[in-house]
Order: C-alpha cells, then sequence, then structure tokens
C-alpha cells in the first residue's frame, strides 16, 4: 500500500518530503546496522582476545577509552548537525552528516550537486526536486567510499604495503591538493556572493584559527574537536547580527 | 591463566577472528550501504518530483570530479593505521580523523599497547566499538529524538538564516583546519591561486563553465601540485634522499 505522496517539485518545503516515514525507517535501519556490527565485533574480540594477548579487562578498558574519548567529537557532530537540519531534514542528516560522511563532505556534495540544477543551498532556488537530487548525488557518493573499502580491504589484505609503495609521492600529494582545490573554490564561491556571505566566511575561519591557535598554544585538545561547531555557532551569529540590520536587500 | 589445555593454536583463534569480522563486517556495510542508498532513490523514483535521470548523473559526476580520488585514497590511506576488520567499521561510521583515530589512540595509550601489534589492534577495535556506541547514542538521542523539537523552539528568523549561512559558515573553518592539518603551504597557495583564477577569470569568461567550477579547480590543482612540487635536487628522476 503506497501512501499518496506529498511531492511537488517546485515547492521549497524541503521538510515534508525529507521527513517522510520510510527515509525515518532507512535511517533507523542504518543505525541499526552499526549496533549488530558492534555487537558482533566485541563477541568476535572477547573469544580471540587470549590468543592476542589482551586480557578482556584490557578490552573492557579499551572500549570505556574509546567510549569517553568520542564524546567531545560526537557533541560537536551533533550540534553541526542540529544546524543542518533545516536544510536537509532529520534522516538524511543522521546518515549522511552523522555517519558515513561527515558535515564538510556533505554539505560540500550538496551544494555541487545543487549547483548543477542552477541552485544555491537554502535559497528559494533549493526547491523539493534540488534537494532529492542533491541527496542522491551525496548518498551515491557516499556509498563509493563504502564500494571502495569493500574492494580494496581485501586486497590490501593480500598486497598489503605493495599497493601503497607504488608511489608514495603521488599518494602524498594528490588527496591534499584534491581536498585543498575542492575546498578553496567552494569557499571563493561563497566569497562572490553578498556581503554577509563574505563576511561568515571571514568570521568562521577567524574563529577556527583562534581555536586552533589556543588548542596549538595552550595545549588544550578538546578545543580542536570543537573547532568547527563553535565557527559555525558564532559564523551563523554574525550572520543573523548583520543580516537583520538589513546589511542584504531583501532575501 | 594457565597455558596448559588450548583447544586450538593461537593463529587458529586469530585467523577465525579474522574470518568473523571480514564476514560480519562486509555483509553490515553491505546492509548499510543499500540502506543508505534507498532513501534518495525513493524519493527520486516515487515523489512524483519529476527528476530526470540526466539530473541525476549531471550532478553525480560533478560530486564525483571532486571526490573520486577521496574514495579510492582515503581506505588505502586509513588502511595501515586500522586494519582490516576496523575498516569496515570506520568507512560506515565515518568522522574517522576527528574521533575514531583519537579514540584509538587514547585506548592504546590507556592499555599500554603498540599500534601495529596485535594487542594495539585489539585495543583500537574495541575502541572503535566504544566510540560508534556513544556516537549512535547521542545522534539518536539529540539529533533524531530531540532534533526537530531545538529546531522548532527557535524562531523562524533565526533558522532561515540558518538555512541562508550554513554553508559560508562551515567552509570557512573547513578551510582553516584544512590548511593548518595538512601543512602543506605550496599546495594551498596553488588551490587558492586556482581557484581565484577560476572564479574570477575563467567564469566571467565563459559563463557557461560556472557548474564545473570546483571540479575544474580540483584538477588544475591536483596536475598543478604534481608538477610544482620540490624535487629532491635531481630534476624529474627518480629521487635517491
Amino acid at each position: 500500500m503506497i501512501p499518496s505522496l506529498p511531492g511537488d517539485p517546485g515547492s521549497t518545503d524541503i521538510l515534508t518530503i525529507a521527513n517522510l516515514p520510510i527515509l525515518w525507517i532507512l535511517a533507523v535501519g542504518v543505525f541499526a546496522a552499526i549496533i549488530l556490527q558492534t555487537v558482533l565485533y566485541v563477541r568476535a574480540a572477547r573469544i580471540a582476545a587470549p590468543a592476542a594477548g589482551i586480557s578482556s579487562a584490557e578490552l573492557k578498558t579499551s572500549f570505556r577509552a574509546g567510549a569517553v574519548a568520542a564524546i567531545g567529537p560526537s557533541l560537536a557532530v551533533v550540534l553541526v548537525s542540529v544546524a543542518l537540519l533545516s536544510l536537509f531534514g532529520t534522516p538524511a542528516v543522521l546518515v549522511r552528516v552523522g555517519l558515513v560522511g561527515s558535515a564538510a563532505t556533505e554539505t560540500a556534495s550538496a551544494s555541487i550537486a545543487a549547483a548543477t540544477m542552477g541552485a544555491a543551498l537554502g535559497d528559494a532556488s533549493y526547491t523539493q526536486s534540488v534537494f532529492a537530487v542533491a541527496f542522491m548525488a551525496m548518498s551515491l557518493s557516499g556509498a563509493m567510499w563504502m564500494i571502495a573499502t569493500l574492494v580494496l580491504t581485501p586486497l590490501l589484505r593480500r598486497g598489503d604495503s605493495r599497493l601503497r609503495s607504488v608511489n608514495p609521492a603521488l599518494m602524498a600529494i594528490i588527496p591534499a591538493a584534491a581536498l585543498l582545490g575542492a575546498f578553496a573554490s567552494l569557499g571563493i564561491g561563497e566569497l562572490g556572493k553578498t556581503p554577509v556571505h563574505i563576511l561568515t566566511v571571514l568570521t568562521s575561519a577567524a574563529v577556527m584559527g583562534m581555536c586552533l591557535f589556543i588548542a596549538h598554544r595552550f595545549n588544550v585538545a578538546w578545543l580542536r574537536e570543537w573547532g568547527l561547531g563553535f565557527s559555525i555557532v558564532i559564523g551563523l551569529f554574525v550572520a543573523y547580527t548583520l543580516h537583520t540590520t538589513g546589511l542584504t536587500p531583501g532575501a | 591463566m594457565s597455558s596448559t589445555t588450548v583447544i586450538s593454536t593461537p593463529s587458529a583463534v586469530l585467523a577465525t577472528f579474522d574470518r568473523t569480522t571480514s564476514r560480519w563486517g562486509r555483509l553490515t556495510m553491505i546492509a548499510a550501504l543499500v540502506m543508505s542508498l534507498a532513501a534518495p532513490l525513493y524519493l527520486v523514483l516515487f515523489a512524483d518530483l519529476g527528476i530526470t535521470q540526466t539530473q541525476v548523473w549531471i550532478a553525480f559526476l560533478a560530486v564525483a570530479a571532486v571526490f573520486s580520488v577521496l574514495w579510492v585514497v582515503e581506505p588505502i590511506t586509513y588502511y595501515p593505521i586500522l586494519g582490516p576488520a576496523a575498516m569496515y567499521q570506520a568507512f560506515m561510521i565515518g568522522n574517522i580523523a576527528n574521533k575514531l583515530l583519537p579514540s584509538a589512540l587514547v585506548a592504546q595509550a590507556a592499555i599500554g599497547a603498540k599500534a601495529g601489534t596485535k594487542r594495539g589492534e585489539f585495543s583500537a577495535l574495541m575502541a572503535i566499538c566504544g566510540a560508534a556506541m556513544v556516537h549512535v547514542f547521542f545522534m539518536l538521542v539529540f539529533v533524531g529524538l530531540l532534533g526537530s523539537w531545538l529546531v522548532t523552539i527557535v524562531p523562524a528568523d533565526v533558522t532561515d538564516v540558518a538555512r541562508l549561512y550554513i554553508f559560508p559558515s562551515i567552509i570557512g573553518g573547513v578551510i582553516v583546519q584544512l590548511v593548518v592539518s595538512l601543512k602543506q603551504p605550496r599546495v594551498t597557495l596553488i588551490a587558492i591561486g586556482t581557484a581565484g583564477f577560476v572564479f574570477f577569470v575563467l567564469v566571467p569568461a565563459i559563463p557557461a563553465i560556472a557548474n564545473l567550477a570546483t571540479g575544474i579547480t580540483v584538477v588544475t590543482t591536483a596536475v598543478l601540485a604534481w608538477f610544482l612540487r620540490r624535487k629532491p635536487r635531481s630534476d624529474s628522476t627518480k629521487e635517491i634522499s
């Protein structure tokens, strides 16, 4: 039984289709897969622990240490996710930003995909159709990461160091260049919009710079994880102040 | 603590562990992969949004132009650190560099296990399991359950501003973080120069390529970074340092 679908290609009411029950079910399914994997891994590790020269107390300590270390970064991801809810809806944010990808790659993908339809995230051109295409494109991109992992892991297990030593210099430069090129391009793209966009980018960059400087100078490790959260919140605060004081015409 | 009558040898036990984690790691990852694709596919096919296949392919190719290198390179880069079992966790849970790796390092330090040893591998695996559970819990509670409520108690104009300016407020911070963590000043300058050229010279001259700007920048930056890299003395032959 297929319920009547609320789709309306031209509507900018993203959340109507972004929060469809089936999307929630699939998102919860992805979480279930992760929980199942964790349970199976922990059980396998318990059985094999003596052979690996590790005690069950040490396994427990490792689990707890990993869990505690993840609290800060997880809360930071939560903060970013909540800020993105109005753009992608809860199920998509849970799966794309919370898992598999990250706020940076997923918003970048969505923005690139939207641009191919002549639209930009969050403004009047961001319709239900644009959202669906952007969601599809970022999910396909995320799937490629998983497919590469599924294909490469067994190969690497066999070849191990051979694959990596093909060309170490190339491997050191190309990934960094691709990342820097992508984000430099997206950043400069934002500078070409309104003065509010420019000041928002600069504020976010400055806050991150300050966080990293303080983290490094005074050895405050947690600040490194929270840097992006702070950049986003303070960046949005500045955008809000400028926007409501009428620096941009209309919008 | 006696090591008298062990049913199977340690290496046989470890081989079983490898088989179990590989099989279930792959199966759970494939399940997540299928479900994560089913969601947008459902919207594209059944939500009556008039989306054509061509639109999806163009959008995907534009994203691929930027990220396809990373699809392949990241798994290869993280493999030596994570080991086979944790690979299937890491690339499903995501947030590898900012959460999973720090968790693994903290756990190994806590029990005094060295990376690269079996003890280290098991410690990292358990740490990632712990990190995964914390992350799943926080996401489900604060984003899944409370997220839409958190958004509704926020006034409408704040949500509007968040929607309009979320991208610029992410991108600024991400760029600084990237530049600082990669520590590649030469490539950074090449990237900024290329992006500036593409946006302020190339696109205004040929407006038709506007949608491809990021892809063009990525490819050009990669090529320039490779040819303008600092070479150890000898010109372009194999280096002997």
